[in-house]
């Protein structure tokens, strides 16, 4: 298996993908939808914008499913047609992965909170990322659970995964800077989490979303003496701002690159960029990995 | 115990999140006859303001701050049935919130209507993806002071421009402040659409509202 071997190899930093959501604004082709059913309504963007990352020198890509899951489908009134989205998901990345690069199986958050936020259970999380994994299985090589902002949702999904897959898992929290440290919206600290997903069957922990690049580097600081693991980082590209009726991000790709070579530097074994990324800064970080 | 101390307690089982202590203290204040809108503002209302402190300063996050939000409405609506005929509405003002059309996520703008109504004000909240005709209509029904708009995302935050839009169509401008509200909205996107205003989180709305509405 490549990835465990990537793993295993000292001098290999795994460059993963940008942002997905970013690219599709982008293309204008946001307004009122779940990306995810853009897998079957334009899957001709989806496989172009792997390719794009693909081709800017990621070593692995994300299939287009962080929505994929019965219960954050439901919201959008898609929850019949899990099948079909991840069907065509897994198809529009295989066409243009090149052969010594990987697939990753994205799994983003059920968006639906345990009380008193909201009125999820565990119960109905775990069928809900069960359904995603098992139709996702056959065409991954790895797994990426990401953006998790409550631990208990993690540790969930981990058990799916696992219900249904021996293939590699990375799982990655979304983190807040505060006052006392680096914590969940629902109060887990960077601490617990790590020491929690420690005890965990995954490859790697992660931190993704949320954080501009510089915050990722002091979570990176503290992250790094708490587990033997691998870490993963996939920081934002700074905040999104307005220009009529265009969304774009603040932060040169430069800078971000550069933040992403000290991250590097500190012990990141997996790097990468979430909301804000495009092509350009992967290309950016690709030159970066290439210069060690 | 003196009346300020009870406050006090009443005040500190809110912090606590203690829903039984809470719930004894609103029946004491029944039985024994107190000046229940005394013991709203200075007990009750005192605690959830200390809750939201505590969660601006990260020391509570969001299911603390939702459990005392809750704990509060559900002392409330004990306490009110109570509350002697015509003496001062409770009521602090009357908003009407959504998600604007197009944008499903609601997690944000059900906090901020969760503390709003725990600080007083009647809250109507009509879900989420609800489009600018269907908002302004129940303003105009419900009264509203106040409209909320709320939007994640970038691309639906145009959106929230409608209201405005539509005010401005039906000639109803300066009849209701409208306020947004969301992760990507900034003073500038406000200013562009000629709103009364933005807030970055929950605690920050109520002081917006409260300011609008010279409170």
């Amino acid at each position: 298996m490549l990835f465990n071997d990537w793993l295993k190899d000292d001098s290999k930093i795994i460059l993963f993908d940008g942002a997905m959501g970013t690219q599709l604004i982008e293309k204008e082709l946001t307004i009122g939808k779940i990306p995810d059913i853009m897998n079957v309504e334009y899957p001709d963007v989806i496989s172009s914008i792997h390719k794009s990352y693909y081709d800017a020198g990621s070593d692995m890509c994300q299939t287009n499913t962080f929505g994929s899951t019965p219960l954050s489908l439901k919201r959008h009134k898609l929850e019949n047609r899990i099948g079909e989205i991840i069907e065509n998901a897994l198809k529009n990345i295989k066409e243009v992965r090149p052969t010594e690069c990987l697939i990753v199986g994205d799994i983003g958050p059920t968006g639906e909170f345990r009380p008193p936020v909201g009125d999820a259970s565990n119960k109905d999380w775990y069928s809900s990322f069960l359904t995603q994994v098992k139709l996702l299985e056959k065409g991954v090589d790895l797994w990426h659970i990401e953006t998790i902002s409550d631990i208990e949702e993690m540790l969930t999904a981990i058990k799916a995964v696992r219900e249904v897959s021996k293939k590699p898992l990375i799982a990655s929290i979304t983190y807040k800077r505060t006052k006392k440290g680096f914590f969940t919206i629902m109060g887990d600290s960077l601490e617990k989490c790590i020491n929690m997903l420690d005890k965990e069957k995954i490859e790697v922990i992660g931190a993704n979303c949320t954080l501009g690049s510089q915050d990722m580097i002091d979570l990176l600081k503290n992250a790094i003496n708490l587990t033997n693991k691998p870490i993963s980082v996939k920081p934002n590209a700074g905040q999104p701002k307005i220009d009529g009726n265009k969304t774009f991000y603040e932060q040169p790709v430069e800078e971000f690159a550069k933040d992403i070579k000290e991250m590097i530097e500190l012990g990141a074994k997996i790097v990468g960029g979430c909301c804000g990324t495009s092509p350009i800064t992967i290309r950016k970080i690709r030159d970066v990995i290439d210069s060690f | 115990m003196s009346k300020g101390e009870f406050y006090n307690e009443i005040s500190k089982a809110i912090v606590n999140l203690d829903e039984e202590k809470a719930f004894e203290y609103a029946n004491k204040a029944i039985n024994e006859s107190m000046n229940l809108l005394d013991v709203i503002e200075k007990g009750y209302a005192a605690g959830i303001r200390l809750v939201g402190e505590l969660w601006e300063e990260g020391e509570f996050f969001l299911p603390e701050l939702m459990r005392g939000a809750q704990i509060m409405q559900n002392c409330l609506d004990l306490l009110i049935p109570h509350l002697q005929k015509g003496s001062e509405k409770i009521s602090r003002g009357t908003i009407v919130i959504a998600t604007i059309e197009g944008d499903i996520h609601s997690i944000g703008k059900t906090i901020v209507g969760t503390m709003l109504r725990a600080y007083g004000y009647d809250v109507y909240d009509l879900g989420a993806d609800v489009p600018a005709e269907k908002i302004v209509e129940e303003a105009m029904e419900k009264k509203a002071d106040i409209i909320g708009v709320s939007a994640l995302l970038t691309t639906t935050m145009i959106n929230q421009k409608k209201i405005i839009d539509l005010l401005k169509e039906k000639q109803l401008v300066g009849k209701f402040k409208v306020i947004f509200g969301g992760a990507p909205v900034t003073s500038a996107w406000v200013e562009e659409c000629n709103a009364d205003g933005f807030a970055d989180n929950a605690i920050e709305a109520v002081k917006l509202v409260k300011s609008l509405l010279n409170q």
